[in-house]
């Protein structure tokens, strides 16, 4: 009997663990914004109760009570929305914090993040079956899936892949750019480009010499915010302005980019945020990046 | 009951401050330490507070200083040192109150009767740091009266220490502080100052010890300290002690021009 | 001279009654905000219904339970003994430094906490399996109080020669120990991800959210013992205040009573920072509006200090959890937002007391 039960509890710790469902759930707390994106492009936002500071697509989100920095919680904030149902974001915490959450009864529910088409796709369907709406999952996975197939079919049709390097910040003349296991290198990847920044993991600062060897044919950066609206009311000039800026430092002009002038500017949480949206913005980064056809 | 200091020795760097220094000083009586600037007077009173080890030996009566803990040394003898400022608010009353190790309303009776032996009765409620430099210092003396406010006790006499006493006081208050001091030793008291004013000394000390260059020039009564020979050779100046009419002494120095005689 | 044995009316600069008042007053406020800090909360939950369902012999909801028992007391335990070490180790070393701008800082405590932190944040996750689950969630706190016990016991040691500390030399050693760290930091914070550098950021904010019975079991008692121990340096810090040689002259061994000062401020810093990150302002502001209060005596200013570090605690903490609700902010932001504008104040309207 021992040797039987052991290969059962082996067996059952070795299957992954049965997603949950809740369907009943009405008052939903959303944590990590690509998961709150998720929700409202899945038409459920009726059942949300709250976000996180991340959570700022759509613009409604905005207008839902805010419970905090995602890895910062506090929990008597997030009980204060009265959630029956807490989505989080892998890295959502402090684990303590979780703890009582859990400790309180509330079914706490982890979404893992992968920053690759796989990843994006397993996202939209962990919400969907928690949420317990599998027919508007399967209908957002399989669009989203038609959009991440169009790319790879354009990015395989490209000869030779472009290198993008990714600029988080230049704050004080420094550049500080995105290598390996990052957000920016997986959407780099989707939109059949090639990270210019090799053998380098997380967001790190680049020496002048790195920058040149890296060599980008093109330089990718983030607006943070509403970035088409203020391109469209501005007619583009703050991302003309932003260009300028960018290209003007040395290091960053005397690479191919800088020299074809080749700065793209995304919205940052459509572009890194791995969301219903990924497939959209693997699209526009192609094309920015290898010219629209 | 005596302070004795034997062979006293202290080299502060490379520099023989003190050399061979013995004297004694009974209780009972006032024993000033003069000297020039540099002749080791401080230096001398920190080896007698047990501030400073030394080559030598300093006992207080009969007992090695370098033996008794900090505790027992605070019962036996108060020190007085030169300014003292403070960082923080406090009232007289509470700077007074500082080492005195009975509480409640007989600290209080004993801070007060302090102040008043100091000419300070009323000031109890006065911040310290508002008080002039020569107020200041009588109110430290204060704080040490009420340490070892009784001159004699089961296990002996007890000992002022004074370095620099009445130096930033008016000339009424320098009175009053070196008769208090007067008054403690002969009530039985030890007491001990180092001492720049050579008249107040004169006035008032039953013991001096002279100290030039590390050394004890000599030691005695005044009169047998004070001659022109032994200040002259001390200060290095050409000195000349007179005799006032009426009772003391005072000493000018001999400059062309301006002796009377 | 006068005799002692007449009976004195209540002397004029004495000002212990003002003081025993003072810790009167604070206990009650104590008392109060703490009725307050538990009743109050973002969840709703209330304390009178609580306590009326449990009179009624009926169960707590499971929220209320939780909220409760393992959200709120918790916290304002926590607060209590953050907020009364703080200040208690600012009176102390105040005493010790003979300077009212003394905070805990100078013995190094912050800025080891801080590397201890930074160390656990950066690198926790590369450690090896077994050793990563030996501290699991605790990491930060376990590298932060070892950080500012190694960082004072190695500023101790710097600074103290033939049995005899140098305070001037731990200062300025501190200085020069601070800026070795910032440069560890740097290049650790070099290695860091943007997650860790949130994550050391809102470290370094501080923060009672964190504040459950496990943290309260390893740190509470260690900032009880530094609590307890604090008031029996009270004779010791009022004589210290004429001078060093002047308080071995009034029979206090100033080595001892330096040492225990460190100590105390250590243990009890340490625990307070290893589970709230960095809370500013309690240690310089609390002791310091104390004796504008009731004066300098450090018999009533350390305990009174503990009293009212407590309840300034929380207050602080509370505006933290009302103000952006549900969202909460980190509680070094209101000390210093509230503790910086009133200590200026303060120091404005009483120019002539303190001579700095």
């Amino acid at each position: 009997m021992k040797p039987l039960a052991l290969a059962i509890l082996l067996a059952g710790a070795a299957m992954p663990a049965a997603a949950e469902s809740h369907p009943e759930a009405r008052r939903v707390l959303s944590i990590g914004g690509s998961l709150t994106e998720i929700v409202y492009a899945l038409g459920e936002e009726g059942r949300l109760v709250g976000r996180d500071t991340t959570s700022n697509w759509p613009p409604e989100a905005n207008s839902l009570p805010d419970i905090g920095y995602m890895r910062a919680l506090s929990p008597e904030g997030v009980l204060s929305v009265a959630p029956d149902l807490i989505l989080a974001e892998e890295g959502a915490g402090p684990p303590e914090a979780v703890a009582v959450l859990k400790s309180a009864g509330l079914p706490y529910v982890n979404v893992a993040e992968d920053y690759d088409a796989e990843g994006v796709l397993k996202k939209v369907d962990a919400v969907a079956e928690t949420l317990g709406v599998p027919d508007k999952g399967k209908a957002l996975h399989d669009r989203l899936a038609a959009d991440l197939a169009s790319v790879a079919e354009r990015a395989r049709a490209v000869g030779e892949p472009k290198r993008v390097l990714f600029v988080l910040s230049l704050q004080g003349g420094r550049v500080m750019a995105g290598g390996d296991g990052t957000a920016a290198d997986g959407i780099i990847r989707l939109a059949g480009a090639q990270n210019a920044l090799e053998g380098v993991k997380g967001y790190k600062p680049l020496t002048d010499e790195a920058i040149v060897k890296a060599a980008p044919d093109v330089i990718l950066m983030m607006q943070r915010g509403d970035a088409e609206a203020d391109a469209d009311a501005n007619g583009g000039s703050n991302h003309a302005a932003a260009k300028e800026t960018a290209l003007a430092l040395p290091a960053l002009a005397q690479t191919p980019a800088g020299r074809d002038g080749a700065l793209v500017i995304m919205d940052g949480l459509k572009l890194l945020g791995f969301g219903p949206r990924t497939g959209e913005a693997a699209l526009e980064l192609h094309d920015l990046v290898y010219g629209a056809r | 009951m005596s302070l004795i200091a034997q062979e006293i020795s202290v080299m502060l760097g490379r520099k023989q401050v003190l050399a061979g220094v013995s004297f004694a000083a009974e209780a009972g009586r006032l024993t000033a330490i003069v000297g020039p600037n540099g002749s080791g007077k401080t230096t001398l009173m920190r080896a007698l507070t047990g501030d400073l080890p030394c080559n030598g030996r300093v006992t207080l009566g009969g007992r090695e200083i370098a033996t008794m803990t900090p505790e027992i040394l605070a019962r036996r003898r108060g020190v007085l040192q030169q300014a003292t400022a403070l960082s923080f608010p406090f009232t007289v009353a509470e700077v007074v109150r500082i080492g005195i190790e009975t509480r409640g309303e007989r600290a209080d009776a004993l801070v007060s009767a302090a102040l008043a032996a100091v000419d300070l009765a009323g000031f109890s409620g006065r911040l310290y740091q508002h008080l002039s430099g020569g107020e200041q210092q009588r109110v430290q003396l204060a704080r040490v009266l009420a340490q070892v406010w009784q001159p004699l006790d089961d296990e002996g006499a007890r000992w002022l220490m004074l370095d620099e006493p009445v130096s930033s006081l008016d000339i009424a208050h320098q009175l009053t502080v070196m008769r208090l001091a007067a008054d403690y030793a002969r009530r039985g008291g030890g007491v001990i100052a180092v001492m720049h004013d050579l008249n107040l000394t004169a006035l008032l000390a039953d013991h001096v010890v002279l100290l030039a260059a590390g050394e004890v020039l000599a030691q005695g009564s005044p009169a047998e300290v004070f001659t022109d020979t032994l200040l002259s050779r001390a200060y290095g100046c050409n000195l000349q002690v007179n005799t006032a009419p009426r009772d003391g002494v005072w000493i000018l120095p001999q400059v062309a021009g301006l002796t009377a005689a | 001279m006068a005799t002692l044995s007449q009976a004195m009316p209540r002397l004029a600069g004495d000002r212990s009654q003002r003081a025993r008042r003072t810790s009167a007053v604070l206990v009650v406020l104590l008392i109060l905000i703490a009725f307050l800090s538990l009743g109050w909360g973002a969840s709703g939950t209330s304390l009178p219904r609580a306590i009326s369902d449990l009179l009624a012999g009926r169960e707590l909801a499971v929220q209320d339970r939780v909220v409760l028992l393992d959200i709120r007391l918790p916290r304002l335990l926590m607060g209590m003994l953050v907020g009364a070490s703080l200040a208690v180790s600012g009176a102390l070393l105040q005493g010790l430094f003979r300077n009212p701008l003394a905070d805990p800082g100078i013995v190094g405590v912050s800025s080891g906490a801080t590397l201890g932190a930074i160390l656990a944040i950066v690198l926790g996750a590369s450690l090896p399996g077994p050793l990563a689950g030996l501290f699991g969630w605790y990491q930060v706190p376990i590298a932060a109080f070892t950080g500012s016990w190694i960082t004072t016991m190695l500023l101790y040691r710097i600074a103290t020669r033939d049995g005899r500390t140098s305070v001037g030399t731990m200062l300025l050693a501190g200085i020069a120990l601070g800026a070795i760290f910032s440069a560890f930091a740097g290049v650790l914070i070099l290695r860091a991800n943007d997650s860790q550098l949130r994550d050391l950021t809102f470290w370094g904010l501080g923060s009672l959210a964190g504040a459950n019975w496990p943290k309260l079991a390893t740190a509470g008692p260690v900032m009880l013992a530094a609590l307890a121990a604090a008031p029996l340096l009270a004779r010791g810090l009022n004589a210290l205040a004429l001078g060093e040689a002047a308080a071995g002259h009034v029979g206090i061994r100033v080595q001892r009573v330096k040492n225990r000062a460190i100590l105390v401020v250590a243990a009890g810093t340490g625990a307070a920072v290893a589970v709230s990150g960095g809370i500013g302002f309690v240690g310089i502001v609390v002791p310091h509006l104390l004796r504008l209060a009731s004066g300098p005596d450090h018999r009533w200013l350390l305990v009174n200090s503990a009293l009212l570090g407590a309840v300034m605690l929380l207050l602080a903490d509370m505006i933290s959890r009302t103000l952006i609700t549900p969202a909460e902010l980190p509680i070094g932001i209101v000390t210093a937002m509230i503790g910086g504008p009133f200590f200026l104040w303060i120091l404005l309207r009483n120019r002539g007391v303190l001579d700095l």
